[in-house]
């Protein structure tokens, strides 16, 4: 197994660089750009665009701005004035380094930004993911071992429901019954707030974090929980009817034993494949529940940084996206070999 | 094998609470850099001195407001992007030389008084068309860690603009030879022109002043770092910035205007969709939306209780549509004539043939004002330039005179002797765009243009495209500086009460080249040249007579149609008081007025 990790590993090397290679074209390729105008400057002066260009580096051609991405300009001078003379020395260290350079928008590191959007996002969807998995196993299951039930029938039901429900009409569904229909029987506020994290200017309380997590979980949980517990469904259903099941049923073992303990090991494999492959969504994010809900997380940075093509914040998010996605791919892998016995890595 | 189990679970649920407790930590102190931000008040630099212990008094209530905006502001330095959240935030903490109300009267804010020709404030020399602007302080106004501001931070922010590194470029900042610093409360601006736009050079919703004792000059103008921990001169100070959750700020004690601001704290919260704002306000939970849009304020209107709606009294945005006068994806009106409409009489026609009256009533819900040429706001509202008239007949019959009839029947018509050099027979078909970022009034309105164009045998293709491609440099293929359209439509207008840069940005022949301005239309007259070059003048009448010659010369020639408005409105809750909306500004211009009932 260790020598299986550390060949991924190093297989990842040039996917990187390919991935980057493309990534980067795309983003500085794509129409539009950093030096149109926007918000309340539709246009922009030749004067403007001649310095954005230069503190920018859009003045360099395209390959060295990949060169001085990658490995940093501190070591080559540039015109940084503009007088065509390159005088000084640049500042940027390159992604090698861990330096993503700085946002166009913000003028300030890139990393700044994605650390402080990082962690809320990785705190909305680890919870969104825990919820998920704690409904949809248990609904998966019993649909399966209770098939045509009535529970089963409602539950097939409503996951169809949810899926076709568009996530963004939901989040405003919820948002209208929630904070403007429904109100506390005891203050008479909202029941629950339309958005953020927390109470601002009130003091820290679980009760009002958790008050706050409601409603965005509950937009990203509908979809994913639908999904899941029908895949579980599924698989639980392929599983409970192999022979091996049989044989322990036959040999006298209690139903909870054969289906839990037995069957739902089995069942679980391929939904931990799939668990693991959405584990990058800690990083990514969900967009619409963040604006819906001002959530100050990733999918908004992202979704920010692509309307003002703040080139520098793109390429981190989705380098670091690419990167999430390679390890959630190998720790899916690793995750599979480890529950089951059968899967050997060479 | 059971005991690797056992670790890998017990590792992944250690994964799983790490992940969990990460967003629970709190910013409890404006972050993004990585020292801690407590901006230094003059309280706290002063010697502390041990008094008597007091019994402790009970704290009185503090009045605050809530204001919801769509995005994080980038900085407070609302110069470099001029996004609009960020001029709402630098509003509240900082001070310009001067301002302009909502009638787009300049007033003084660090200056004492504005410096006018009859005050002997300005001084200008005509022989060689150059002037002196003297700048004189208010002595009664510091920064929050108690310097005063003077004539040295005018002086800093000058440098520090035209720093050829890390500087930006300003409006009117060409003309502008130096800044000279005469005492600490005096400074002399000194151009190479003569510039009307002076008063709000370094003031307005764009620029403010900055301490040239905090902001470090060698981190540059772009990004110091005293533009996200801004030491505040204006009425309130920066105490909290949660990225892209929200904004804290107390009323500044220091203030220079006695009693003000009355309220003592305003909290700005980032809540980028549109519905939740307005519901927001609804609930009592949100005092003010900035830029509430035309659909809003109807619906609030059924929350007239609790909701008010402050629209502007002047407009600056116009809706126009864009004539591209070279032929689409050529620059050169004279080599490559647009086949179609670098006929003044298509243009005519197509002017015709436009609702606007119904445009406004049922898409932009009767906020749109109609508005016909570019002189609309005081003081330059005063030609007389006739309104258009809404005739189809009358278009269809000046397109018929211009040479383009319908043959084939098929609704359609070509070119059958017309002179715009195209060929017999050209269709008169050509791709209509606008920018998706608006929202449906305008996506509605160019399908209604089209539609009546259609009736009088236009064929117009709609495209939608993000306003970055639609406004990026040729270079990079941008839509307008490439000339690679045949007509579009969005808005514009200029900032402030002096037209004269935005004329010259949008009618002078030399903005026509690629990337040198926005005359995208590529409209080339000698004679309108000439009346913009007049028009850099002090002399306000000389200036209402260049502007109404020049109004009626773009009447007869229509490089550009206007067609309406659009509304600027802030809606607020009713206990909110003093809010004023400005055209020229952003809402929170006046926001040491604001009361609360």
């Amino acid at each position: 197994m260790g020598h299986y990790v550390v060949r991924r590993l190093l297989q990842a090397i040039p996917l990187m660089i390919i991935v980057s290679i493309v990534l980067f074209a795309l983003v500085n390729l794509a129409p539009g750009g950093p030096l149109a105008g926007r918000g309340q400057s539709k246009r922009m002066r030749p004067e403007q665009i001649a310095i954005l260009k230069r503190q920018f580096g859009l003045d360099q051609p395209l390959y060295k701005r990949y060169i001085f991405w990658l490995v940093g300009n501190d070591w080559t001078k540039i015109d940084t004035d503009g007088d065509g003379i390159k005088e000084s020395y640049g500042q940027g260290k390159g992604i090698l380094r861990g330096d993503f350079g700085m946002s166009y928008r913000t003028r300030k590191p890139v990393m700044d930004s994605i650390k402080n959007s990082f962690k809320n996002t990785a705190y909305l969807m680890s919870v969104t993911l825990v919820v998920v998995a704690i409904i949809a196993i248990p609904v998966g299951v019993i649909s399966a071992v209770k098939q045509y039930s009535i529970f089963d029938i409602i539950v097939t039901s409503l996951s169809f429901i949810g899926q076709a429900i568009p996530e963004f009409w939901l989040g405003l569904i919820l948002i209208l019954v929630f904070y403007v229909w429904l109100k506390n029987p005891l203050t008479g506020d909202s029941l629950l707030p339309p958005g953020g994290m927390y109470t601002q200017g009130a003091a820290f309380s679980i009760i009002d974090w958790t008050k706050h997590l409601i409603l965005p979980v509950t937009m990203g949980v509908v979809g994913w929980v639908t999904w899941y517990s029908r895949f579980l469904r599924s698989s639980m259903l392929d599983v409970i009817h192999q022979d091996y099941v049989r044989t322990a049923r036959a040999k006298g073992l209690s139903l909870n034993k054969v289906y839990y303990k037995h069957a739902l090991r089995n069942a679980l494999l391929p939904l931990v494949t799939i668990f693991a492959l959405d584990l990058p969504y800690i990083f990514s994010g969900s967009l619409y529940v963040e604006i819906l809900f001002s959530w100050p997380g990733m999918g908004r940075l992202y979704y920010q940084a692509a309307i003002d093509r703040d080139y520098p914040m793109l390429m981190a998010i989705l380098t670091i996206g690419t990167l999430a996605v390679v390890f959630a791919n190998l720790l899916a892998d690793i995750a599979y070999a480890k529950l089951d016995p059968r899967i050997h890595y060479d | 094998m059971y005991k690797k189990s056992m670790w890998f679970t017990i590792l992944t649920i250690l994964v799983l609470v790490g992940l969990l407790s990460s967003g629970c930590a709190k910013e409890t102190v404006a972050p993004t850099i990585e020292e801690s931000v407590t901006v230094p008040s003059e309280t706290e630099s002063a010697e502390i001195v041990p008094t008597e212990e007091t019994a402790p008094t009970e704290e009185t209530e503090k009045s605050q407001i809530v204001v919801v905006i769509a995005e994080d502001p980038p900085s407070f330095n609302a110069t470099v992007n001029a996004s609009g959240f960020d001029a709402l935030v630098m509003e509240l903490v900082m001070l310009g030389l001067a301002d302009l109300d909502e009638e787009g009267n300049a007033y003084p804010e660090l200056a004492e008084e504005l410096p006018t020709v009859e005050n002997g404030g300005v001084i200008i020399d005509e022989e060689n068309g150059t002037m002196d602007v003297t700048w004189k302080l208010r002595q009664d106004i510091q920064w929050s860690d108690g310097v005063p501001v003077t004539a040295e931070d005018v002086v800093f922010t000058y440098d520090a603009v035209v720093d050829p590194e890390y500087g930006f470029w300003i409006n009117g900042i060409d003309y502008v030879d130096g800044v000279e610093k005469i005492d600490d409360y005096t400074a002399v601006v000194h151009y190479n022109a003569i510039y009307p736009g002076y008063l709000t050079q370094f003031g307005g919703y764009l620029m403010a002043v900055w301490p040239a004792h905090y902001c470090d000059a060698e981190q540059g103008f772009t990004q110091w770092d005293c533009g996200f921990q801004p030491l505040s001169n204006g009425p309130y100070l920066l105490k909290e910035w949660v990225q892209n959750d929200h904004l804290t700020f107390e009323r500044n004690p220091n203030y220079y205007e006695a009693g003000k601001p009355a309220i003592d704290e305003i909290v700005v919260k980032i809540i980028p969709d549109e519905a939740v704002r307005k519901q927001m306000l609804i609930n009592g939970d949100a005092d003010l939306d900035m830029w509430t849009p035309e659909n809003v304020i109807v619906e609030l209107k059924d929350y007239s209780d609790v909701v008010e709606v402050s629209l502007s009294p002047v407009d600056r945005w116009v809706m126009r549509i864009f004539f591209n006068l070279a032929a689409k994806g050529t620059t050169d009106p004279e080599a490559t004539p647009h086949p179609i409409v670098s006929d003044v009489r298509v243009r005519r026609a197509i002017r015709m043939a436009i609702d606007s009256a119904t445009i406004s009533e049922e898409f932009f819900r009767g906020y749109a004002d109609l508005v016909w040429t570019e002189f609309f706001r005081p003081p330059y509202n005063v030609c007389d330039i006739p309104q258009p008239v809404y005739d189809p007949e009358a278009a269809a019959a000046l397109l018929e005179e211009a040479g383009w009839t319908d043959q084939d029947g098929d609704g359609v018509r070509e070119c059958h002797g017309c002179t715009t050099g195209a060929e017999e027979g050209y269709p008169m078909e050509m791709e209509f765009i606008t920018y998706s970022e608006y929202g449906e009034a305008l996506d509605l309105t160019q399908e209604f243009i089209a539609e009546k164009l259609g009736e009088i045998g236009f064929k117009l293709s709609i495209s939608r495209v993000e306003g970055t491609v639609l406004w990026d440099t040729s270079e990079n293929g941008g839509i307008e500086q490439s000339g690679n359209f045949d007509i579009d439509i969005w808005d514009d207008g200029y900032s402030g009460n002096d037209p004269t840069d935005f004329l010259w940005g949008y009618y002078y022949s030399e903005a026509a080249i690629p990337d040198y301005g926005y005359n995208y239309g590529r409209y080339i007259n000698p004679q309108v040249d000439e009346l913009i070059d007049q028009s850099y003048t002090l002399d306000d009448e000389l200036r209402k007579d260049i502007f109404c010659q020049m109004a009626k010369i773009l009447d007869e020639d229509l490089p550009e149609l206007l067609l309406f408005t659009t509304v600027d409105a802030n809606a607020h809750s009713t206990r909110l008081q003093g809010v004023r909306s400005n055209a020229n500004e952003i809402v929170t211009w006046n926001v040491a007025d604001w009361t609360l009932k």
